[in-house]
């Protein structure tokens, strides 16, 4: 009993370190404090919500939000359509599927940046530049997230598959009525990653849009920063706007996502 | 039972709960918008001052841009009809008088309001 108590103190210390700099955020989000005045303020000195309000109006806000949102759910559509055939391909038996697999974790090692220009090129080639379907082409498809679905697939008993088999079902209705239902925290944790790296993109973004109409919200943030420096309390605000949907879709999805990822971990 | 069981899921609750929040917001922002605003000017004795000119500023971050002004009826009494803004600036001036600048934020851009704290006159400096 002694030692768990010791264990929750320091579980307690840790997480208010960690959520410190969260609780500063939002300090001075609804203050108008200077970020680095000193002695700073623990608690917020006469808050207020005006700053929100600011950033709405100041900057076409609704029209970033609205193309934050649009391409972070073809990312997440992209993703757990492909993701899922891919994830479940990689079950099944075929010529090279170690190599394939092995070629796949080793992409995983190149960086984005590595590959941005040929990104661009083909994303250009296929005319899909300054579009939606552009901006969120590069995260239709995430190796990691292949791998959960293959994880999640690779824990269902074979012998339901092969019971599917012999009732007549095709490959793809076994991934649609058999693997996918059993697969809710994989496929919890494909749209809670997807949506936060679609979400918070800065790089290709800010690549491939030319005009301000599709710009997202990272891009948005680095505009305000650039003309509106001075104003703490508005960009703070800014931040807990970008934030505040991604945070959303991971609380409401947590403890499915906490599975997913820990999915095979157990196996065997 | 499974729509159900879909229906009560917070992945409907909160988007549903969020959708109708911000219908409710459109709506009385919808009704609350023309744009007017109403306030008293008064001198440093704190009389109401009849004819003096009120300026109504738009104010951001960057730039202030005067966009009305109106001037004050017999009661000390100002009305603008169409603030197009959630950020201005007040200031009453008569004469060789003038308030200082009064900053006001609103809710939303052109939220109908009336300013409780008279425009105080005082000589320039």
């Amino acid at each position: 009993m002694r030692k768990l108590w010791w264990r929750h103190a320091a579980l307690i210390v840790i997480s208010i370190i960690m959520l410190a700099p969260f609780y500063w955020l939002l300090k001075t989000a609804i203050t108008s404090e200077n970020i680095y005045e000193y002695p700073p303020h623990l608690l917020p000195v006469r808050p207020q919500l005006f700053n929100f309000v600011d950033v709405w109006y100041l900057i076409p806000f609704p029209r970033y939000l609205f193309n934050s949102i649009v391409v972070s759910l073809i990312a997440v559509a992209g993703n757990l359509v492909l993701n899922a055939m891919a994830g479940f391909a990689l079950t099944l038996p075929f010529v090279g599927r170690r190599s394939v697999i092995v070629l796949l974790l080793s992409c995983t090692l190149i960086p984005f940046q590595a590959t941005i220009i040929p990104a661009y090129l083909i994303t250009a080639h296929l005319g899909l530049l300054d579009s939606y379907l552009g901006l969120a082409l590069p995260l239709l498809s995430t190796i990691v997230c292949i791998f959960i679905f293959k994880a999640s697939f690779d824990a269902v008993p074979r012998s339901l598959i092969d019971a599917a088999r012999i009732d007549g079902l095709g490959e793809m209705r076994i991934l649609l009525r058999v693997m996918l239902p059993l697969s809710t925290p994989a496929i919890a944790t494909n749209i809670v990653l997807s949506f936060i790296w679609s979400w918070n993109n800065f790089l290709w973004p800010l690549i491939i849009t030319r005009s301000q109409d599709m710009q997202t919200l990272p891009l948005g943030l680095a505009r305000f920063l650039s003309y509106m420096e001075d104003t703490t309390g508005a960009l703070y605000a800014f931040v807990v706007m970008v934030l505040a949907p991604g945070l959303l879709v991971f609380l409401m999805a947590q403890s499915a996502f906490m599975r997913g990822l820990t999915t095979g971990a157990t196996k065997g | 039972m499974r729509w159900r069981r879909i229906l009560l899921s917070r992945f409907f609750i909160v988007p549903a709960v969020l959708l109708l929040g911000t219908g409710a917001w459109n709506v009385y922002v919808d009704l609350h918008a023309h744009g007017l605003l109403e306030g008293s000017v008064i001198d440093a004795a704190g009389k109401p001052v009849a004819g003096a000119t009120v300026i109504l500023s738009v104010h951001d971050f960057v730039t202030q841009v005067e966009k009305a002004r109106t001037r004050t009826d017999a009661a000390g009494r100002f009305r603008f009809d169409d603030n197009p803004s959630h950020l201005i600036q007040l200031q009453a001036q008569d004469g060789t008088e003038a308030s200082p600048r009064v900053t006001i934020r609103l809710w939303f851009r052109g939220q109908d309001r009336v300013v409780t704290e008279p425009l105080r006159l005082a000589p320039n400096a």
